[in-house]
């Protein structure tokens, strides 16, 4: 097993009161210094980024588990192979995504003869099962309204916020646009939102 | 490091083209309705955890075939689950025995390889595969279990370890 070369030189973890992208760029180096627990709260902070853009690709909930538990597995030997520590939501991103892709055509789309990602453009049922999960006026009527959004603005919406924001490029690579337009994209779709908001109605 | 202001954005060089304070309300409210919609399960992070936590990270991960009603694994009946990567397929039946199960498993192609099977909370438990690519492990314990093959090594090649996602068993 590997030293903990940071816990022992530093005394406190080298992500400590960093958020964001400085901090999962502390916990990569620190990974790789052979640091267990930054392994650990990498996979506690971006389990969600890849469980949601697993689940983004059609997937149901088992197959999605593993597809998540591949992803992180398959990270392992990537590690070292990494360009720079900025690079990890969008590695995470796409090969969430590819893993995905593969469950669906290796047994799992003989279940669904409907694409899977088709489904996503149906125009939204406002009280799908989702509908229960969320007991909040609130939240109902901005679940309402973000589904109404084009299934672009809610892929760029949805990996935006889940790889901690700030990630252009992650999320350009994810969606396949130029990194340039991400921001007024995701711009008109906020502004989209909030209008779609307004029509669901209620205090903003 | 990233300032109160919210700098840390344009240290990471990237513009976040003016999102109003508003704009970054949003997205926070939207990044807690994402999991309110879609909760990441319980356990699976545990999980992930348990399986990454390996004394060799210079692992290929073999994936799961999934057999269709088998989302799961539930029920008393002996069951198969079959991993493969690309040049390796490991197949393996459990039958409850005992307190817990008993793996007959098959490697193909075969191979005198190690099979380790880990379960959280408990001692890994190893068995050499036969020429033929078979091999049993009794008493394996309930729970988050996972497989671990070290490829015995061809002459020359380098040692190469599988390793699966988990089962719940």
């Amino acid at each position: 097993m590997a030293v903990d070369t940071w816990d022992g030189l530093t005394g406190h973890d080298p992500w400590e009161g960093l958020t964001g992208h400085d901090r999962h760029a502390a916990c990569l180096v620190a990974a790789r210094a052979g640091n267990r627990k930054a392994l650990d709260v990498l996979v506690a902070d971006l389990t969600p980024l890849v469980w949601h853009v697993t689940r983004s690709q059609g997937l149901d909930k088992v197959h999605a588990e593993d597809v998540v538990q591949t992803v992180w597995l398959a990270l392992l030997r990537h590690l070292d192979r990494l360009q720079q520590p900025k690079a990890l939501a969008a590695w995470l991103i796409v090969t969430a995504r590819r893993e995905a892709q593969r469950a669906k055509t290796t047994g799992f789309d003989r279940e669904t003869p409907v694409a899977a990602e088709d489904l996503v453009d149906i125009p939204t049922q406002v009280d799908g099962p989702e509908q229960h999960a969320l007991r909040d006026d609130r939240d109902r009527r901005l679940w309402a309204a973000f589904k109404q959004l084009t299934d672009r603005c809610q892929k760029l919406l949805t990996l935006t916020v889940l790889s901690g924001r700030a990630q252009y490029d992650a999320v350009a690579e994810a969606l396949e646009m130029p990194r340039g337009s991400i921001g007024p994209t995701r711009g008109r779709c906020l502004t989209s939102l909030r209008e779609l908001l307004d029509v669901e109605g209620g205090p903003q | 490091m990233s300032s109160a202001d919210g700098n840390e954005f344009d240290e990471a060089g990237v513009d976040m083209d003016n999102l109003t304070e508003q704009d970054l309300l949003l997205l926070a409210e939207l990044d807690v309705l994402f999991d309110k919609v879609d909760p990441v399960p319980a356990d699976l992070v545990e999980r992930v955890q348990f399986a990454i936590a390996l004394e060799d990270l210079d692992v290929e991960v073999a994936r799961w075939e999934r057999a269709e009603e088998l989302a799961g694994v539930r029920g008393a009946g002996p069951n198969t689950v079959t991993f493969t990567v690309e040049d390796l397929t490991i197949m393996v039946s459990f039958a409850p025995a005992g307190a817990g199960y008993r793996f007959d498993g098959w490697l193909v192609p075969g191979g005198p390889h190690t099979v380790e099977v880990r379960v959280a909370g408990h001692s890994s438990t190893t068995a050499e595969a036969d020429e033929g690519g078979r091999f049993a492990v009794d008493d394996v314990p309930k729970g988050t279990t996972q497989l671990v093959v070290h490829l015995a090594n061809g002459t020359g090649s380098r040692p190469r370890t599988i390793v699966t996602p988990t089962l719940m068993l």
